[in-house]
């Protein structure tokens, strides 16, 4: 009598999947096994040197997704995603240059391996900030939604990324609107160096999903015959518009959080036992037992992948390091956007609308730019808190979720990441959003999505893609009683970022015309909207569709004394003061940004030329404002012409008080400019 | 075509490495794969396998640390 039972090994019949499916699984991951032991093998020789995520032990999850999906379905990914990238089907030349930082690679060298973007694969974005790329991911689903196509969009995070909040707000959000996305947590059991047991007390992950009102999967990444079957299902659920799923697909990580070889956070035993359930050996012992493939065949197979990744590498490793001259290139569309000491250039001021007016607020300007862009354009959709029904918190969207719908007018949760996510990611496929957010304050709960994401995605991608995305933020301040939370000018933290553009309209005809210009503009725009503007002095607004080029100043006043520089709410605080300082016999000229980048420095360094004073006023704090800025270029270009040196006026360097005595005080107002242009004056005369 | 081997940078943090042994003699063929050197970090042991095939060269005494980037030897 036989003691021990022998499993009986698979055969073809009891696979679990189709045999040619199984060896085309193989196949793909063969190929990401090659490029990984190429890689390691070059960092280990000193062939090169760069930072390297060993994505080691999760090889079947991707290679068998491939055999589910196509070009035409959306990928996101983070910079743990080689193997992501490779199933996806990225030209392994284009994706070995990258990762040396060469100008053939997919995306000029620029972004390097953790910030992949091949549109003609897929693979949408690839970030290296934990979770950030679900909230975009929606965006990708959203576009897919509206557009009535069948596409899905996967997100591969790891178990680690289900502790941020960023992923929390977009399966929320996804959940919601129902949208065709599938978080595939890719759980390898460590976040970075900690096990999972030391970062959640939570069981597992997929009761995240449910909580949340959708459907969470437990898969095993590391049987493809079985994650196979599971995914298919998923996928043709999400393809047929029944929502998102959220996929946890155990896994191991079998390399070190960075670098190469075995992973040193766990246990020798613990990676003994791992080993043994790695899919590439275990899947190939798999083909030969059941009889799909002879021997011969799959050492065929490894050799084709091998010849492909040799090939592709000495192809990179002769491409150009991408060379400094490419610096400036690829941060806007335009590179004359960029500030650069010594090149002013001149833009052409808008013509100046001739047809029909009617006096509004600036709420109504931008109901009305929003309101024409959407008429014009039916990829141009708007997304924010209460931009539905209540028709937003300050009504500048007031009747348009009756004429749109509730498609392209979206009431989202109070999740301002998933706002800008969202928008993001319709923006990378060509949609024209407008993501509201209603405090420019609120930037900093969402500033990884536009600083990290938004701003660099056009630069981090080599321009394989780009964000014309409009975000509405509106500016407290002035009104007195919003604190300290909501009154600030927070400029400068974006003014900060290379990659955004930035106007700040000091009346309803410019929100209404440089609104217009950001939604048709191919980066991503903020546009500040101060509630003194919006809620401030009636004007006469042209109904037409007219468009405020954006880095084209204006002269509000004309003078020839000094030159008031400022922009916003403040302009109107300067136009007071000049008429107060005309009565002393001092001819201030004004002059509104408008725009503040592309900053008009043409414009600026012209008027002051002619008045040789200069202040820069702001209703931000004056340390480290955009006062100093400015200020410093009008010394360093007119230091011989000025007849004092250009100066500053912002607000004090304390949040903003309730105490409407002190608001008024610590932000300049009419009465502190005209001190500030006495004083100076009588210094310098 | 000669392969140049250097100090890696296996971590993040990686500064340096000690090159604690030679598995293969200075003169002696190797097959890509093989590991060559045992290298030891701050954090652990690491077993370095021959990027190439070909006759392994010495250039540095094992023993010592070096910088990461440091050239050990060569495959040719």
């Amino acid at each position: 009598m036989e003691s021990t039972v022998k499993e009986a090994p698979m055969r073809q019949g009891n696979l679990g999947i189709e045999p040619a499916v199984l060896k085309e699984i193989y196949r793909q991951m063969a190929r990401i096994r090659a490029v990984d032991k190429e890689v390691q093998a070059g960092l280990s020789g000193g062939k090169f040197f760069f930072s390297y995520w060993p994505m080691t032990g999760q090889e079947a999850i991707p290679a068998t997704i491939a055999q589910l999906t196509t070009t035409r379905d959306y990928m996101v990914t983070t910079y743990r995603g080689v193997h992501d990238q490779v199933a996806k089907g990225l030209s392994l030349d284009g994706l070995f240059a990258e990762m040396l930082g060469r100008i053939d690679g997919v995306n000029k060298g620029k972004g390097g391996s953790p910030h992949i973007s091949d549109p003609a694969s897929g693979s949408m974005l690839t970030t290296a900030i934990v979770g950030a790329g679900a909230p975009i991911a929606n965006g990708l689903a959203v576009a897919a939604q509206a557009r009535g196509e069948d596409r899905v969009t996967i997100v591969n995070f790891g178990d680690g990324a289900t502790s941020i909040g960023a992923v929390h707000e977009a399966m929320n959000l996804a959940g919601i609107w129902k949208l065709p996305i599938i978080f595939l947590c890719q759980n390898n059991q460590l976040g970075e160096y900690t096990p999972l047991a030391e970062f959640t007390a939570s069981k597992d992950f997929t009761s995240r999903a449910e909580a949340l009102g959708f459907r969470g999967v437990r898969l095993d990444g590391n049987d493809p015959a079985a994650f196979y079957a599971g995914m298919k299902e998923v996928i043709e659920s999400v393809r047929a518009g029944k929502g998102p799923v959220f996929v946890e697909a155990l896994t191991y990580r079998l390399g070190p959080h960075a670098g190469v070889g075995d992973n040193n956070n766990v246990t020798a035993e613990a990676l003994t036992a791992a080993k043994e359930k790695w899919p590439v050996p275990r899947t190939r012992a798999l083909l030969l037992d059941a009889g799909v493939c002879t021997e011969e065949e799959l050492a065929q197979l490894e050799a084709d992948a091998q010849t492909e990744v040799e090939a592709a590498m000495a192809k990179a490793m002769a491409s150009k390091v991408t060379p400094a001259e490419e610096t400036l290139i690829d941060v806007y569309a335009d590179v004359d956007t960029i500030p650069r000491r010594g090149h002013y250039p001149h833009r052409e001021a808008e013509k100046e609308p001739t047809g029909e007016t009617r006096s509004m607020m600036g709420l109504e300007a931008v109901l009305q730019a929003q309101d024409l862009a959407m008429e014009q354009n039916p990829e141009v959709f708007l997304l924010g808190e209460d931009v539905g029904a209540p028709g937003g918190v300050f009504a500048t969207s007031r009747g348009l979720i009756e004429k749109y719908g509730g498609s392209r007018i979206r009431s989202t949760p109070i999740a301002e990441q998933a706002i800008i996510g969202a928008g993001i990611g319709a923006a990378l496929v060509g949609m024209r959003p407008i993501s509201e957010i209603m405090f420019l304050d609120f930037a900093g709960v969402c500033l990884d999505q536009i600083a990290n994401h938004a701003a660099k995605q056009r630069y981090m991608s080599g321009a394989a893609t780009n964000v014309p995305l409009t975000i509405r933020m509106m500016v407290g301040g002035g009104m007195g009683g919003f604190g300290a939370q909501h009154s600030q000018s927070l400029e400068a933290w974006l003014l900060h970022t290379p990659g955004l553009k930035v106007a700040f309209p000091s009346t309803p005809y410019d929100a209404k015309g440089l609104l217009l210009s950001c939604i048709h503009d191919e980066d991503p725009c903020v546009h500040l909207e101060a509630l003194m503007v919006l809620r401030g002095a009636k004007q006469d607004v042209p109904l037409e569709d007219y468009r405020i080029p954006l880095g084209v100043a204006k002269v509000r006043r004309e003078g020839s004394d000094i030159t008031l520089i400022s922009y916003g709410w403040q302009v109107n605080q300067c136009l007071t003061a000049a008429e107060e300082l005309a009565k002393d016999g001092i001819n201030a000229e004004v002059i509104d940004l408008r725009t503040l980048v592309p900053l008009d420095y043409h414009r600026v360094l012209d008027s002051v030329k002619k008045t040789r004073r200069a202040l820069v006023v702001h209703a931000a704090t004056e340390f480290c404002g955009f006062g100093a800025e400015i200020a410093s270029t009008i010394n360093e270009e007119l230091f011989s012409t000025l007849k004092g040196p250009a100066i500053r006026l912002g607000a004090d360097y304390a949040p903003i008080a309730y105490s409407k005595e002190i608001e008024t005080s610590q932000v300049p107002n009419s009465n502190s400019i005209a001190a500030r242009v006495r004083a100076a004056i009588n210094a310098y005369s | 075509m000669a392969m140049t081997l250097t100090i890696p940078k296996l971590e993040m943090s990686m500064m340096e490495g000690t090159l604690a042994e030679w598995k293969v003699e200075s003169g002696q063929p190797v097959q890509q794969g093989e590991v060559i050197y045992i290298l030891e970090t701050d954090k652990t042991a690491r077993d370095i396998e021959a990027p190439a095939s070909g006759t392994l060269i010495h250039k540095v005494e094992a023993g010592e640390t070096y910088d990461v980037g440091t050239e050990i030897g060569e495959i040719v």
